[in-house]
């Protein structure tokens, strides 16, 4: 058994044993980050979830199901999709302006020309 | 409409829309239109006044209901619900059956990958824009010999990316979101997958689904989904009445 449960551990108040499944992912000093995860999905299946992937895989599922847990939290009835939508709004303002930017250099381009001609003239 | 009450089936059955105020959960269940979508998937009895029968079919709601069970658990849904208003629960159910399956498909990023994908978006349009405004700036500066140059700074024209987003740039308070557009894999998913490079890549590991990328040839319960969202587009805000700004779920 671990001399020092991890957070999971700790926050489910058991014994941490050798082979936790949470321990690498969840060190004792941040605790808030598993109860993040626990209060949306869980701790079976968290548990569930990162057994059934290769373990140099599962660094990445407990950041990015924090990271949904969070905005969950923050925002529980969109969740990530509201990031995903302030996203697309920003792209597509940035679309725009770049439509607007190439319609610009067109009409640059265009009174260049025009005044390059008028210097030969 | 099912069990003789205004049954908002948000999820997997020909959504009839706006009518969370079909009020707290108040409509069927366990009546006679039988068990709710998520109370046949857990064979357990539909009482009335369960908190999923609104959203979730007796006909589809199951599988959509899967999803949901199987990434967040029925009893962590349940509470998600119950702190969230009535007339909102509806946009709520359809999100998280979205990062649900997106979950499912990927079990590494789950939606995340979406989100990384238009970040890697917003930066590569970003990119592109600050180097016609640096290209425009070079057409637009005067001819030495045809006129003085201007007695004023013109004003600055890089665009400053703005820094990607975090956690801090969560929204406020709640938008209105045009939720079809988010779910339609159609829509953003297929042009991400050029830009964005599958940072699992790395790990050299093979995915059942198809990625970040995620949605490649398995979306059609996504597409499914934002059909059901677009359906549901027509209907009135449920919203609407209570003076609050309008939540519709298209802008």
């Amino acid at each position: 058994m671990n001399p020092k449960r991890c957070a999971a551990c700790r926050y489910l108040r058991r014994r941490c044993p050798k082979d936790c499944v949470f321990s690498p992912y969840f060190p004792p000093n941040n605790p808030e980050k598993f109860a993040c995860v626990h209060r949306i999905y869980g701790a079976g299946n968290v548990s569930k979830m990162l057994q059934q992937l290769p373990v140099q895989t599962r660094a990445e599922v407990v950041e990015s199901l924090c990271f949904e847990a969070t905005c969950r939290i923050e925002d529980p009835v969109y969740g990530c999709v509201g990031i995903i939508s302030l996203l697309q709004t920003q792209i597509q303002k940035t679309e725009n302006l770049l439509a607007r930017t190439q319609a610009e250099i067109a009409v640059a381009q265009t009174k260049h020309s025009q005044n390059q001609h008028s210097e030969f003239m | 409409m099912s069990g003789g009450g205004n049954t908002v089936t948000a999820v997997g059955g020909g959504g009839c829309g706006g009518g969370s105020s079909s009020g707290g959960g108040g409509s069927s269940g366990g009546g006679g239109g039988g068990p709710c979508g998520a109370c046949k998937f857990l064979r357990r009895k539909c009482v009335p006044g369960c908190i999923f029968a609104p959203y979730f079919d007796s006909e589809q709601g199951s599988a959509y209901f899967a999803a949901v069970h199987k990434v967040f658990g029925a009893s962590n849904v349940s509470k998600l619900l119950l702190h969230i208003p009535v007339h909102r629960r509806a946009d709520a159910v359809v999100t998280i059956c979205y990062e649900a399956q997106a979950r499912i498909r990927d079990p590494i990023y789950g939606c995340v990958a979406h989100i990384f994908a238009l970040q890697q978006q917003v930066v590569n349009l970003q990119a592109e824009v600050s180097y016609l405004q640096a290209h425009l700036a070079s057409l637009e500066l005067p001819q030495p010999q045809t006129r003085p140059p201007p007695l004023t700074q013109p004003q600055p024209l890089f665009f400053t990316p703005p820094p990607p987003l975090s956690l801090t740039d969560l929204p406020a308070s709640v938008s209105p979101y045009d939720l079809a557009s988010i779910v339609d894999p159609s829509t953003s998913w297929a042009t991400q997958q050029r830009r964005f490079v599958d940072p699992r890549n790395q790990y050299g590991g093979s995915s059942s689904s198809s990625a970040a990328v995620g949605l490649g040839g398995g979306n059609s319960d996504l597409q499914a989904l934002a059909h059901e969202l677009l359906h549901r587009q027509g209907s009135p805000p449920p919203a609407a009445t209570d003076g609050s700004p309008s939540r519709s779920m298209s802008r």
